[in-house]
């Protein structure tokens, strides 16, 4: 059965061609959800309202976009949806990190040695630091960094211009960046305290 | 190339490739080297991170459910059923229903098969029953005829004369629906018995020395 045979067959109701399209598209959809929500178990509930919702409504897909577009605006809104309800912090999608007025490039710390990320961050401190980040920035993040899709794919997901998925994106990556670099400051500030108050002991 | 031109490029642009002239900027200022190596970092180890996930199965159970409950699942193919295979559906479905009423059209069709005969039997008596009776009564006749012969009543010959009279016409009329439906055995019985009423009149009459005339 091809995808499209699968949409015409659920579109009339038949329930080994709703389950055909579960299993195509469920594994992606998991993870944007997981990603987005970071617990395995709203994850799961975000998951199923996105299918239902896109079961629900399936008789009305006209094949106008992607299937899997269709389905990961979906999944994207009912995500968004429940963050917003979850009065989750939420930045405008508007909300950027301010150039340095000097400089015009991107901000430092004026007076501190630039942080070098490389090698200092891990998986972890990347996964803690992108659920940090504001709904929309993160939804675009995931969908460009960590699922491969192109900026015309993630216009049609957001419904928004390809301009402007890119500034979010742009916005997106140097916030990160600056979590990183609270996470990683916060670690050595830690490890300060841990060593000065093991040289106390020992004096 | 100024920073602020250079976070432009990466914005529209992206981190690779990059031109010369932004390798040139990167070259020389630390500050837009050390955001161009972080946020490629963060985006080597985002790439890292799986784009699909497999679900626990709990979950397609659940929307299935769902789906049920909501009816949104029909019969696979329904339209391409025969209609024997709906008729069959409908009989081992509604067994009791089914025959039932094939019961009720089995009788109907019996009754309707039996019924002709009697509208026919009672349309051929319909117009020779008063007839019949009419003969019956002459039969009568001819007995108290017989017995009034040595009375010498002359009303005897008149009720005789008037018998043959009315079984001449029924002949009459029986042999012109006999003419007409030559298949109708009925008729032709009664015709018989008609000669034989006649010839018994004719018989008694002689008895009586009368004449006909």
């Amino acid at each position: 059965m091809t995808e499209a045979e699968a949409i015409r067959l659920a579109q009339a109701g038949d329930a080994a061609a709703f389950e055909f399209l579960y299993r195509l598209h469920g594994r992606r959809v998991y993870a944007l959800c997981l990603r987005m929500v970071s617990n395995p178990s709203d994850a799961e509930d975000l998951m199923q309202e996105a299918f239902l919702q896109l079961f629900r409504k399936i008789g009305t897909f006209r094949g106008e976009s992607a299937f899997s577009t269709w389905l990961h605006r979906m999944t994207v809104n009912v995500v968004l949806m429940r963050l917003r309800k979850k009065s989750l912090p939420v930045a405008s999608l508007e909300e950027t990190t301010e150039p340095d007025e000097e400089t015009g490039g991107p901000r430092k710390d004026i007076g501190a040695p630039d942080l070098l990320l490389t090698g200092a961050v891990d998986r972890v401190n990347l996964e803690r630091s992108i659920e940090k980040l504001p709904p929309g920035y993160r939804t675009v993040f995931v969908l460009h960094d960590v699922q491969g899709y192109e900026h015309n794919e993630i216009a049609d997901i957001m419904g928004c211009s390809v301009g402007n998925s890119k500034s979010q994106l742009h916005k997106a990556r140097t916030r990160l960046r600056d979590l990183l670099q609270e996470e990683v400051r916060e670690q050595a500030r830690h490890e300060r305290q841990i060593a000065k108050t093991q040289t106390g002991q020992s004096d | 190339m100024l920073c602020g031109e250079l976070e432009v490029v990466f914005e529209q642009e992206g981190l690779t490739p990059l031109s010369p002239e932004a390798r040139q900027h990167l070259s020389e200022c630390n500050a837009c080297k050390h955001y161009f190596d972080d946020v490629t970092g963060i985006v080597a180890l985002a790439s890292g991170f799986p784009a699909e996930v497999e679900p626990p199965e709990r979950v397609w159970i659940s929307i299935r459910e769902e789906l049920q409950r909501e009816n949104l699942f029909r019969p696979k193919h329904r339209e391409a059923k025969s209609w024997w295979q709906s008729f069959e559906e409908l009989f081992w479905t509604r067994g009791l229903a089914t025959a039932a009423v094939a019961g009720m059209l089995v009788i109907a069709a019996f009754s309707a098969f039996q019924e002709p005969r009697t509208p026919v039997l009672e349309a051929r008596d319909d117009p020779f029953s008063s007839t019949v009776k009419v003969l019956n009564q002459q039969e009568h006749d001819l007995d108290n005829m017989r017995l009034a012969s040595t009375t010498g009543d002359p009303a005897v010959d008149t009720s005789l004369r008037q018998n043959l009279q009315q079984v001449d016409e029924f002949i009459a009329d029986c042999e012109h629906r006999v003419k007409e439906v030559p298949s109708d055995d009925l008729t032709r019985e009664y015709l018989t018995n008609a000669y034989q009423q006649k010839a018994e009149l004719l018989s008694a009459m002689m008895d009586r020395g009368g004449s006909l005339n």
